[in-house]
């Protein structure tokens, strides 16, 4: 009921005074909720977290954008089991599964506890209907179609367990279950997943106020260990100095990934600030238009891999904060090793290939950036050294939805920047159909061959194998892995230090 | 006093003209080459200014950005001047309706900001030197409007037009023989201010990263990368901010001077 509705009903001249004096003291009270709840003894307890991508909607199913997953995964809809921060496979919902010989079958036992925030169980029920659902809309995004692709059905078995069955076997399919794919919806949830949510994890969605932030409040009837804030707020910062000029003078609690490194040195103050510096899933990639002419051309993308300086770029772009990697694999992946020594940098031999490849009198390639910090700095950087070798780079800015449907949707683009934080995710360069349209049978055929063999020694080393494929076949540009570079005030624990999950899990976070 | 303004005026717009035509045969360093070895380097002999974030010379960057600086106030300009200028005669001389439809729709573009418009056409076009151009040049040619209106009508009330109207000389004539040589100086005086305008303007659109994209140096976006380094090296932002200044305070000195050295009822008597 708004204030003008409260004032409309009263008949008397005293009835409305009292009405008005009521309003304002309601209205103050609802005005200072962010410091302190009158209704109840104790103080609300709210997290300021500072982010730089804003979320366009808070539907994870028909939009990629890593920053959906990053308010909603686990702190708002739970998955079956999801990875902890040293990138091992945890429960969940599900309190324990198991896996048929032939590797096939998984049947997960989901805990008899779990129940959405409606107060409906997540039974295997839920579960099922969960997984029809996804498999039924054809609306959904290609990378969750892909990564559902294997899954031929899911079953009840009892009302707490459920068997879901792969047409064969994949190392990576548990892993995708820890991410968006796994993220599990009530059921019995009519509304608009873009506006609203109904999940089951310790939180649920408020507000989105377009431009500013995203506000989740505590789910009360959490079935696991309750919330430890009232109210959470994502704050969303375009400007990395915004962001830092906010957390300076305390106005948020953490930056959740500090996007200005150079300004690093103003966190020094240790009596206010921890500074958390670890890795990150999120690999900063130059990613070819492999359907473009020029760059379907391997002796090309091996000239342009060449003639950038990588380490040159950190120290440059990123103010030397970050991990050389040379493909697509973070250190916290069981199958990674640097491959930046792949394609080295080597001006001469770059210029040497494109002269060969027919562009000896030169290339001119469109580099269309979102306006991220890196994506926007190395571009800079790329388009220089690119310079060099005499490939033309035309770089433009593209504000990130304008990126996400020009660039990622309709891939009308040659050369493009961005960070790919979803976990273990090079699976991504098997889809024909994902932006960089790279379609090679050679790299599919390893991957998958990796991803079916049943040993998990084996599985890795096949996994490294295909990795080193990428590399050699210069499939794209691994600039570098984003440190996880997280500032937080002195009151705030509970943060790990390496960021192995899409999501900003909430749940171990507490203030003191 | 009145002339001190001009030359004033005259040298700090020389300045940047010659910055930018300097830029066009040399610069101290390469304006885009990244020397990662050379970032955020003080001032010193070698780099007159410093190197910014890149290890590029902020020197040559700024020679550099005074040409587009230039290029968006000539083109912006000559673009709000040719629109602007026949429209405000044409008002001017028509008066009744024709006055009131071309002065209420300048009304309605000179209410919607410059930056706003730019923002549109860059969301639609793509941010560009041009897209930043037309968009500045679209806003000001109100401005222009409705000067060349008013001298237009201080003309039309003078005798000398009743004398060439009576004597059977056309509309067309009237406009390109009486009323635009005695408009022409007030015109001059507003393309002054106005390329003062266009140059804020452009390094408004720029900062915001609107205008002219990387690598190409302006001194909008030199301004942009510099608050990433404020805290480390604070002078970054000195050097675009004082070209913008200086700039934008020799047109605007020009413009000043001109209207004085014009107006003989402000020549001051020997």
């Amino acid at each position: 009921m708004s204030f003008a509705d409260r004032l409309r009903l009263p008949k008397s001249g005293l009835v409305k005074a009292i009405a008005v004096m009521l309003g304002l003291t309601l209205g103050f009270g609802l005005g200072g909720c962010t410091t302190g709840n009158p209704a109840s003894t104790n103080p609300t307890r709210t997290l300021k977290v500072g982010a730089t991508l804003e979320p366009a909607s808070m539907d994870a199913w028909h939009n990629t954008a890593a920053a959906i997953p990053q308010v909603l995964l686990y702190n708002v809809y739970e998955t079956l089991v999801k990875v902890d921060a040293d990138g091992q496979i945890r429960p969940l919902l599900a309190q324990a599964w198991e896996v048929s010989p032939d590797r096939l079958t998984y049947s997960f036992h989901l805990n008899p506890a779990a129940k959405f925030a409606s107060g409906a169980p997540v039974d295997a029920a839920a579960v099922v209907a969960n997984i029809n659902r996804m498999k039924a809309d054809p609306k959904l995004t290609e990378t969750l179609k892909a990564q559902l692709a294997i899954v031929t059905g899911a079953a009840v078995v009892g009302e707490r367990e459920v068997e879901i069955k792969l047409s064969r076997p994949s190392l990576m399919w548990l892993y995708d279950m820890t991410t968006s794919v796994g993220m599990m919806l009530d059921p019995a949830f009519t509304g608009d997943v873009a506006s609203a949510t109904a999940g089951s994890g310790p939180y649920a969605f408020k507000a989105h106020d377009k431009g500013q932030s995203v506000t989740l409040v505590a789910n009360n009837a959490y079935w696991g260990t309750p919330a430890r804030f009232d109210e959470v707020v994502f704050r969303y910062y375009a400007d990395p100095n915004a962001e830092n000029a906010a957390m300076l003078s305390g106005d948020l609690d953490i930056v959740s990934s500090l996007q200005a490194p150079d300004a690093l040195s103003q966190f020094s103050d240790t009596t206010r600030f921890t500074t958390i510096n670890g890795t990150t899933n999120g690999e900063v990639v130059l990613g070819f238009n492999h359907s473009k002419k020029a760059l379907s051309n391997l002796k090309v993308r091996q000239a342009l891999t060449m003639a950038i300086n990588r380490r040159e770029l950190i120290d440059t772009v990123w103010n030397g904060q970050g991990t050389l990697i040379g493909s697509m694999a973070v250190p916290t992946d069981p199958w990674f090793e640097d491959l930046s020594g792949t394609n080295a940098y080597n001006p001469t031999q770059a210029k040497k290939l494109l002269k060969e490849a027919g562009y000896g009198d030169g290339l001119t390639l469109r580099l269309r950036v979102p306006v991220i910090p890196y994506a926007v700095k190395s571009a800079q950087f790329v388009a220089s050294q690119l310079r060099d070798v005499g490939v033309t780079v035309k770089v433009e800015e593209l504000d990130f939805t304008r990126w996400l449907s020009e660039v990622f949707t309709n891939g009308d683009y040659d050369l493009t920047i961005v960070g790919h934080t979803e976990p273990r995710d090079f699976p991504k360069f098997a889809n024909p159909k994902y932006y960089w349209r790279y379609d090679s049978k050679k790299f599919q055929q390893l991957y998958q061959a990796a991803d079916v063999t049943p040993d998990d020694a084996k599985a890795v080393a096949g996994m490294k194998a295909s990795l080193r494929y990428l590399a050699d076949d210069a499939a794209a540009i691994w600039l570098f892995d984003l440190p996880n570079l997280v500032i937080t005030k002195n009151t705030i624990t509970g943060l790990p230090a390496n960021a192995s999950s899409i999501s900003f899990d909430l749940t171990s976070i507490a203030s003191r | 006093m009145k002339k001190a303004q001009l030359v004033a005026g005259l040298v700090l717009v020389g300045l940047v003209v010659l910055a930018a035509v300097v830029s066009l045969f040399w610069t101290p360093f390469d304006p885009i080459r990244v020397v990662p070895g050379e970032r955020l380097a003080p001032p010193s002999l070698t780099h007159f200014l410093g190197t910014d974030g890149f290890g590029i010379d902020i020197f040559s960057r700024l020679l550099v950005g005074a040409r587009t600086t230039l290029a968006v106030g000539i083109i912006s300009v000559s673009l709000a001047a040719v629109f602007g200028v026949p429209l405000g005669m044409l008002a001017g001389q028509a008066g009744g309706w024709v006055d009131d439809v071309v002065m209420r729709t300048a009304d309605v573009v000179y209410a919607l900001p410059a930056l706003l418009l730019a923002m549109l056409l860059a969301s639609v076009f793509g941010a560009s030197t041009t897209t930043a151009m037309i968009a500045i040049g679209v806003a000001s040619i109100p401005a222009f409007a409705r000067v060349a209106r008013a001298g237009t009508l201080q003309v039309m009330a003078a005798d000398f037009i009743l004398a060439a109207r009576v004597s059977g000389t056309s509309r067309w004539g009237v406009a390109s023989r009486h009323v635009a040589p005695n408009i022409a100086p007030v015109i001059g005086v507003q393309a002054s201010v106005g390329f003062a305008m266009a140059i804020l303007a452009e390094a408004a659109l720029s900062y915001l990263g609107l205008g002219t994209p990387r690598p190409n140096p302006t001194w909008g976006n030199m301004l942009r990368d510099a608050q990433n380094y404020l805290f480390v090296a604070p002078l970054q932002a000195v050097w675009p901010g004082l070209a913008i200044a200086v700039a934008v305070l020799g047109f605007n000195l020009l413009g000043d001077g001109l209207r004085d050295y014009l107006d003989p009822r402000l020549r001051e008597v020997p």
